[in-house]
């Protein structure tokens, strides 16, 4: 008897775990539509953005306008010495395979750098992320907790101001991002973007209209340039921002989707074995019952 | 009748995609003009007021807080930190649109008379959507 009792214990449980898993997807599911929306919204302007980013800084190779080939931002440095690596994981676990996918690419990223004799300092974005590197003993320069979960953009320009600013400085020579973007409703997408310094590679001389010349208007050339890009480059750390946010939510509602169904599969085989165990009483009391009224006659 | 393309995004959306005969843009060094075929022109925005003149004589102005202009023969791209436009079809909507540009402009402008020039022209373009 004791058996059919933990069954059902059993039973209860998974049950109750399946009601939070349900609950957990249906809440990933309202939250998605809504940083879908938010998603699709900031990557018109981070597409525009790098359209015009790319046109110009290929313009600015073309026609050799004077005086700008000195800004730092556009400079590639063939050896870098310092780079920043910045990762951004979600807040909260229950995801699949969403932090692990990332974090594993930031320390291939990692190790990369380390067999080129590259210094790399981490500035990580999320508590998943930070707690693994901290576990592992992995120094981070920068932690930023809940900002993945709740992208501002005060908050994200402030964060990777710090990156632009070291940069200007010196400190660094690269800038990298790692993440994981949302796809679709079904599949995340990795991300490794190197940020800082622009590519202009992808610009050919051809592809400048014929005749006409890029004029800036400004007294100052190399501050409105510098200014765009900075623009630029905070955009894109929080349309990153946003696009993982949303890829956290398709993950989670996945990962949900999963657990509940797991669930029901083995509450299912768990109702199986309660019932054959039920059985199996009934039918060794029935013959205790008959073999005793047998043994009176 | 000759037209081009004008596109005004903000990291929160677009505000403006569409065909246009001409436009007013308020640059760094003062308010400038763009018609068709106008040469390639990048430029910083500061506050102010975007006046659009559509194809069929329509007038729409959108409020920009800080932003780019990169122009060419065919099309202009505004890029904005934040942007109101002023439209709607009815008065309480454009009473709304103009207190929320209100609010934006408040919070970026640094002079008071910056703020007094571009409202008087946020509420004259208001107006006349309404007349």
């Amino acid at each position: 008897m004791a058996n059919l009792k933990d069954i059902q214990r059993k039973i209860k449980s998974v049950s109750s775990t399946q009601k939070t898993t349900r609950a957990m997807k249906l809440v990933s599911t309202a939250k998605l539509r809504r940083a879908e929306e938010l998603a699709k919204r900031s990557k018109k302007f981070a597409n525009k953005l790098n359209e015009v980013i790319a046109e110009i800084s290929g313009r600015i190779k073309c026609s050799k306008l004077d005086g700008l080939d000195s800004i730092r931002y556009l400079a590639n440095n063939e050896n870098p010495q310092m780079v920043d690596i910045i990762f951004i994981t979600a807040d909260k676990g229950l995801c699949g395979g969403f932090n692990s996918q990332t974090i594993k690419a930031a320390k291939n990223l990692l190790s990369e750098f380390h067999d080129k004799k590259v210094k790399v300092r981490l500035r990580g974005v999320g508590k998943k992320g930070i707690e693994y590197f901290k576990y592992n003993e992995i120094e981070l320069l920068d932690e930023v907790v809940g900002l993945s979960s709740k992208p501002e953009q005060e908050r994200s320009d402030e964060f990777i101001q710090a990156s632009i600013e070291d940069y200007k400085a010196g400190k660094t020579d690269a800038v990298y991002i790692v993440y994981n973007g949302y796809k679709n409703m079904l599949t995340q997408q990795l991300h490794v973007n190197k940020i800082l310094p622009l590519d202009a590679e992808d610009f050919s001389c051809e592809d400048c209209p014929s005749g006409s010349l890029l004029e800036i208007e400004a007294s100052d050339q190399e501050k409105l340039l510098t200014d765009l890009i900075e623009i630029y480059i905070k955009s894109n750390m929080y349309y990153a921002l946003i696009d993982s946010v949303a890829a956290e939510h398709s993950a989670r509602m996945q990962a949900m989707d999963t657990a509940t169904n797991n669930a029901k599969e083995m509450v299912r085989s768990l109702n199986v074995a309660y019932n054959k165990a039920r059985q199996a009483a009934i039918t060794t009391e029935l013959i205790e019952i008959i073999s005793g009224v047998e043994s009176m006659k | 009748m000759s037209k081009f393309k004008l596109e005004i995004l903000t990291p929160d959306g677009e505000i403006f995609n569409g065909d246009v005969s001409s436009v007013t843009l308020p640059g760094e060094e003062g308010e400038f003009g763009v018609l068709p075929e106008h040469a390639s022109l990048m430029t910083q925005l500061k506050t102010g007021v975007v006046d659009i003149e559509l194809e069929d004589k329509k007038t729409e102005s959108i409020l920009i807080d800080w932003g780019f202009a990169q122009v060419d023969e065919k099309k202009v791209i505004v890029l904005a930190k934040g942007a109101v436009a002023i439209r709607g079809s009815n008065e309480s909507e454009i009473s709304k649109a103009l207190e929320n540009a209100k609010k934006l402009l408040e919070e970026v402008a640094d002079s008071n008379t910056a703020i007094a020039s571009v409202s008087s022209k946020l509420e004259s373009a208001a107006k006349s959507i309404l007349k």
